[in-house]
């Protein structure tokens, strides 16, 4: 091999690796210039940006079209998406648990410091009638749909923080869709159940201004603080007033929800969605404070619910004026029992008692 | 593997004891066939039994407005459970792959969801008014209240598992399925298969003694 051919040889190999080295520095340095202009200050456009500010439609109207039919087809990314999910993680989930935290370490401090409230006068073994068989059942019927769509709907929003590190992520997967099923399944039962609590707990929800003293004296809540009332008080007026309103809002929410078929667009699920949430913890932070009441909190309070029946002191420390007409008409110390069955089980109305316009007892029912 | 076990060795025993049992009980109630009446013929029998099965469909004349509750929650339970046993699609496609080689057009999603509504909410409230009636909560034993929560347990286990997204939740919901059909044919869940029978029985004795039932 002649000299002049090995030299050729080599010139090509320096020029080849220069050539190398050269295209590698270009490949690592390259793509470091948009960092160097933009930390020296320059602007370097996007091309892609237009594209996508267009394909995400925040700045233009939605005029895409498309052949697919049916709502939001034409939308390729709904920016109002992201604005939710921030709201769910950001704010709904941090200070939802710190409203319904909050509530029940003020209802644990009160229970503390007050403890149960007693019967100041004793049980006095005579018994009056507060709630009919109907009312207990359709009670005890709508509290167990506000069970079961409570922990599945607390399963789905905080579950994810609370159950994976106990169950670990394919446990939660199993959960959440268990409950994710439960939850859309009892939706619609639940607004059989507000409809029902209208129907049969409506008459005497009225508010006047009983209700108004009662209220500026705490419910009677703290010793040395009687409040009369009549069959029932400003907070169960008030309980009353927000099942129905809460409960119809969280159902219809919930609802819309859970038929995506009628056409309704993201941008009403979203809303539906806070709406639903937002409600649903404050019915819940509310739920807790009557579920305390009626059940720890107060002596005698839970029998009105599950035998039907209170004690006649009772009746007369909570809602004396209701006391009052229920003696009037001698419908104090009856047999529970007898007194069922002389008015056909359930077809005696209680209320109306101690309000004004009060129709008493229909004893023709009987 | 524990589906396995409950869609294998287990269904197979639960079918086994619920054919058996329920063909044991109806035997078991024909073959002490009826008393001897020895009184005259005042009508026809066969007449009797049908109009019976109809009649006590619904209330007695008087008493509709004091069992309106029971019998909307009762019709509202039994119509949604029996759509959803035999219209649900998941459960067609069941009854045809592992019991009969054969199914039916199963129900729209919407009918299945508002049978299964239909079914929650009665069994509920049917429930819920036995427990809370002082005179039927007196006549109710422990074989009312245990029919009912199996039931419930069933149905709710099978709404867990609606979509089958995990075999864990179809293991859950077959499990309680085979437990309420070993329970089926030793409790008063019997009447889904003698509740003609006992009309149709008291009906036919009655219309033979001339009485308007």
């Amino acid at each position: 091999m002649s000299n002049a051919s090995t030299k050729r040889k080599r010139r090509r190999y320096r020029a080849a690796k220069r050539a190398a080295l050269i295209l590698i520095c270009c490949v690592l340095i390259v793509p470091l210039i948009p960092y160097g202009l933009s930390a020296t200050g320059s602007q370097v456009p996007n091309p892609g940006t237009d594209l996508w500010r267009a394909v995400r439609q925040r700045d233009e109207p939605a005029n895409a079209r498309t052949q697919a039919e049916g709502v939001d087809a034409a939308v390729l990314i709904n920016a109002t998406g992201e604005d939710w999910r921030q709201f769910r993680m950001d704010i709904l989930v941090p200070i939802g648990a710190w409203i319904l935290g909050g509530v029940f370490g003020m209802i644990t401090l009160f229970y503390l410091l007050r403890g149960r409230i007693p019967m100041e006068g004793g049980r006095s073994g005579r018994l009056v009638p507060r709630f009919s068989v109907n009312q207990r059942v359709v009670h005890w019927f709508a509290a167990s749909q506000v069970v079961i769509l409570g922990v599945t709907g607390l399963v789905l929003l905080y579950g994810r923080f609370v159950l994976i590190p106990l169950l670990g992520p394919e446990g939660f997967s199993v959960t959440a869709a268990a409950c994710k099923e439960v939850h859309n399944l009892f939706g619609p039962i639940f607004l059989l159940a507000v409809v029902l609590i209208a129907i049969l707990f409506g008459r005497g929800n009225r508010f006047n201004a009983i209700d108004l003293k009662w209220f500026l004296k705490a419910g009677g809540l703290f010793k040395g603080m009687p409040a009369s009332s009549g069959y029932y008080n400003g907070g169960q007026k008030s309980w009353f007033w927000l099942t129905i309103l809460l409960g119809a809002a969280i159902s219809v929410s919930g609802l819309i929800l859970d038929f995506p078929v009628f056409e309704q667009s993201r941008t009403v699920t979203i809303w539906a969605h806070l709406t639903h949430s937002v409600l649903t913890v404050l019915f819940i932070a509310a739920a807790l404070g009557h579920i305390y009441i009626g059940t720890i909190g107060m002596e005698g309070a839970a029998e009105s619910m599950i035998q039907g029946y209170v004690d006649a002191n009772w009746a007369n420390e909570h809602h004396d004026l209701w006391y009052q007409e229920m003696e009037a008409a001698g419908m104090v110390d009856v047999e529970p029992n007898a007194l069922e069955e002389v008015k056909r089980h359930d077809n005696i109305d209680f209320r109306g008692f101690g309000s004004p316009g009060s129709p008493g007892v229909d004893t023709k029912k009987g | 593997m524990f589906l396995d076990f409950v869609e294998g060795p287990f269904w197979y025993t639960a079918v086994v004891i619920f054919v058996v049992g329920v063909a044991l009980r109806l035997v078991d109630i024909f073959r002490h066939g009826k008393q001897e009446d020895l009184a005259s013929v005042q009508g026809s029998a066969a007449a009797g039994a049908l109009r019976t099965i109809v009649t006590r469909s619904w209330t007695a004349p008087g008493f509709t407005r004091g069992a309106a509750f029971h019998l909307v929650a009762g019709y509202m339970f039994h119509i949604g459970l029996f759509v959803v046993i035999f219209f649900a699609a998941p459960h067609v496609a069941f009854i045809e792959e592992r019991i009969l080689g054969f199914g039916w057009t199963p129900a729209p999603h919407w009918l299945f969801i508002l049978a299964a509504i239909l079914a929650f909410a009665g069994l509920l409230l049917a429930w819920l008014r036995r427990v809370m009636h002082p005179v039927m909560r007196q006549i109710s034993t422990f074989d009312d209240h245990a029919a009912a929560i199996l039931t419930f347990v069933v149905m709710f286990t099978g709404c867990m598992a609606l979509f089958q997204s995990h075999d864990s939740l179809r293991a859950i919901h077959m499990l309680s399925v085979e437990i309420l059909m070993i329970y089926f044919p030793f409790s008063r869940l019997m009447h889904a298969f003698t509740f003609l029978i006992s009309r149709g029985y008291t009906g036919a004795a009655m219309a033979r003694k001339g009485v308007n039932t």
